[in-house]
């Protein structure tokens, strides 16, 4: 069951960071009031999406699969972002987003290419579908964040009057059209997280690792911050504001198991 | 040449005690174009009055000064006197007249600037004048072209973009929070002139009811009828905002009526669902502490205007994009005004090659239809033909040519050589003499 550790980059990757990097700066540019760019961005941002895409399948015919190691995931998290990004572009105009989306799936892409493989990891069919699953979890868990990280720009400046900063200007989705689709977001990525995180348990149990280890905390964090979200939310009514930063807070927590796994297997 | 020309006064020129004399009911257009194109040499005419302009768009007969007859007409029609109305009254001719309507048209010479109400009604006048019979074709292009470039100049720039007076503020900030109006519910807190406009505004807008409570139940009767709502008492104040999505509050309270402690209230019980409050009340109706509560949202007068202030602004600054717009156009249509002047010429040049063509090529055909010709022969007879053409085109030029004086020879001739792309050799020519035109057709040799 296990693939080659690590390939050269395909030609799709450079595209792909290439396009990423565009499509960075001419969204920032649409911000900036210069709304006759916009559709440069955004085929820029289909151009990267569709060479990413095109990166993983080539890896995948390198024998190498997208969740066969937190590495690779990162890769296919990225690509879940930037996809799910462009979904909803097509409803809601989302440029603040996407100042915020491009920069960090072309990190995160950048951190599952150039990163040194480190050592062999269990390639296990348990294993491949704990970080499937937590991949696509976190990925789902990444777009409520980036909506919800909108939610508060824009919330901010229509509480504060800022009627001349880019975040009114551009127009961009309802508050309540945003609030709506990250909840829904966090609904559809709970219960996938929820089984990543016991496969997980079960896998690192089967591997001998101890349970107590800081990222598995941090993991069981990030499922209570989310569950608290979803309970808050159904019995309170808890929403706007305070929903979003708890939806930020559960992403960051999130965040850092990506980050200390992706250390510990680089270090080793 | 036909030349477009614009006569008229508008909200830059004259204050609206001036504006109304001139102004015209929709039951006079009719008769007032006909008198424009019947009495003055005008061969086209169009008029739109509005509140803001009252203008008369014409074709010019050539050769005429229709401008200043048109300016002494309106002023007579209307009992004026030419020279109170002088310096209201602009005209502009040719380039101008079309760079004019192109810009009316696009709303850049509008009070607001960026407006689309113009539009429709130039929309309307250019349908008047369709039906009165005195839109010819210089105007209809003119006109439609300016539909053209209004559309353009909406779709390229954001000069329509944003609200430009408080209604609409009313309504782009409940879109801000809400995206649809569709299904939500308007309460109107007092009684004023202003929250009935924005309430019907953000109704027109998609806004499911309208609900007024005033301190006085007559009043709030009153309103609610006026604008298709629901009064309600104002004792359950509390319990309508509790429903409600957008609140628009206008009372005479001396002290504020909606208090951060009932909106803790209000907020609990709705748990939280954002609600819009738009106090255009002065002294303030809601205390501003409200804002801090969580999915509140207040907007003063004071936010409105600034909103307004921030959106013309924008509208100005894309109103440089959409002058440049309106320049392109303007020359491209004088591009076409211009060519206008010369298509009877081609088509009477077309009409008489086509008509010599015809005639020999009949000829021709009637010789081949008696004789049986060989393929040498059948290109013979051929060459004849084409060679007879040439001829018979060619005749009468050569002959005038010849016949032109030095000055004028040498311009027919430089004239000729551009039209017809001729490279003349600068050395003496040994000069053809003009083929007599054989009119007899060509003799077939069997």
């Amino acid at each position: 069951m296990t693939g080659p550790l690590s390939v050269a980059v395909s030609p799709a990757f450079w595209v792909a960071v290439v396009a990423y990097c565009v499509a960075s700066v001419l969204l920032l540019v649409v911000l900036a009031g210069k709304g006759n760019v916009r559709p440069i961005a955004v085929t820029f941002v289909v151009i990267a999406m569709i060479a990413h895409g095109s990166d993983i399948g080539w890896r995948g015919v390198q024998g190498v699969h997208p969740a066969g190691s937190v590495r690779e995931a990162l890769g296919f998290l990225a690509f879940i972002i930037t996809g799910g990004y462009v979904l909803a572009s097509t409803r809601y105009r989302l440029t603040l987003g996407g100042v915020v989306v491009m920069p960090v799936s072309l990190v995160l892409l950048l951190l599952a290419r150039l990163t040194p493989a480190g050592k062999s990891e269990d390639l296990s069919v348990l294993g491949r579908i704990h970080i499937s699953l937590a991949t696509l979890g976190v990925g789902i868990f990444a777009l409520a964040s980036a909506l919800s990280a909108i939610y508060l720009v824009e919330d901010r400046a229509l509480r504060r009057k800022k009627f001349d900063t880019a975040a009114f200007k551009d127009r961009g989705a309802p508050l309540e059209s945003l609030d709506r689709l990250a909840h829904r977001l966090v609904w559809v990525g709970f219960p996938i997280f929820t089984v990543a995180l016991v496969l997980g348990a079960i896998w690192t149990a089967r591997l001998g690792e101890d349970l107590g280890r800081i990222e598995y905390l941090l993991a069981v964090v990030t499922w209570f911050v989310f569950a608290t979200l979803l309970v808050a939310r159904q019995i309170y009514g808890w929403r706007g504001r305070r929903a979003a930063k708890l939806t930020l807070e559960g992403f960051a927590a999130a965040l850092a198991v990506l980050v200390i796994y992706l250390v510990r297997r680089i270090v080793g | 040449m036909s030349e477009l020309f614009v006569v008229g006064i508008s909200w830059r020129t004259a204050k609206v005690a001036v504006r109304e004399k001139l102004a015209f009911r929709e039951d006079e257009v009719a008769d007032t174009l006909n008198a424009l194109t019947r009495d003055l040499p005008v061969t086209e005419a169009l008029l739109i009055s509005t509140c803001n302009r009252v203008e008369v768009y014409g074709v010019a007969k050539p050769g005429s000064d229709a401008p200043t007859s048109v300016r002494a007409w309106l002023a007579q029609r209307k009992n004026a006197k030419l020279a109170e109305l002088a310096d209201a009254l602009y005209e502009r001719r040719g380039p101008a007249a079309i760079r004019h309507v192109f810009a009316v048209a696009s709303s850049l010479d509008s009070l607001v600037v960026g407006e689309a109400q113009i539009l429709g009604q130039l929309k309307d006048a250019y349908a008047f004048a369709g039906t009165a019979g005195t839109s010819g074709p210089v105007l209809s292009r003119a006109v439609e072209r300016a539909f053209g470039v209004a559309k353009r100049v909406r779709t390229e720039t954001t000069i329509a973009r944003g609200a430009a007076n408080v209604s609409s503020v009313a309504v782009e900030l409940a879109g801000r929070v809400f995206g649809n109006l569709a299904g939500k519910s308007v309460l109107v807190v007092g009684a004023g002139k202003m929250s009935s406009l924005a309430a019907r505004h953000l109704y027109t807008n998609g806004a499911q009811q309208i609900i007024v409570t005033n301190r006085s139940p007559e009043k709030a009767e009153a309103l609610a009828e006026e604008i298709e709502g629901v009064a309600q008492p104002w004792a359950d104040l509390e319990r309508l905002l509790a429903g409600a999505d957008v609140v628009i509050s206008s009372t005479g309270a001396r002290e504020p009526v909606l208090t951060r402690a009932m909106f803790k209230r209000v907020a609990k019980a709705r748990k939280y669902r954002p609600i819009m409050i738009i106090d255009i009340a002065v002294p303030r109706d809601a205390e501003p502490q409200i804002q801090d509560i969580d999915g509140v949202y207040l907007f003063d007068i004071d936010d409105l205007d600034k909103v307004v202030a921030s959106n013309l602004a924008e509208r100005a600054k894309a109103a440089e994009h959409a002058g440049r717009i309106v320049e392109h156009e303007a020359g491209q249509f004088e591009h076409w005004l211009r060519t206008q002047g010369v298509v009877p010429t081609i088509r009477a040049l077309r009409e008489k090659f086509a008509q010599i063509a015809d005639a020999e090529v009949g000829k021709a055909l009637d010789q081949l239809a008696r004789k049986e010709l060989t393929r040498d022969q059948q290109r013979e007879q051929l060459q004849r033909v084409v060679q007879l053409v040439v001829n018979k085109l060619l005749h009468h030029p050569t002959t005038v040519l010849r016949g032109s004086a030095k000055e004028q020879g040498e311009l027919r001739a430089g004239v000729l050589a551009e039209l017809f792309a001729l490279e003349i050799s600068d050395q003496e020519p040994e000069v053809p003499e003009a083929e007599p035109v054989d009119e007899k057709p060509p003799e077939v040799q069997a």
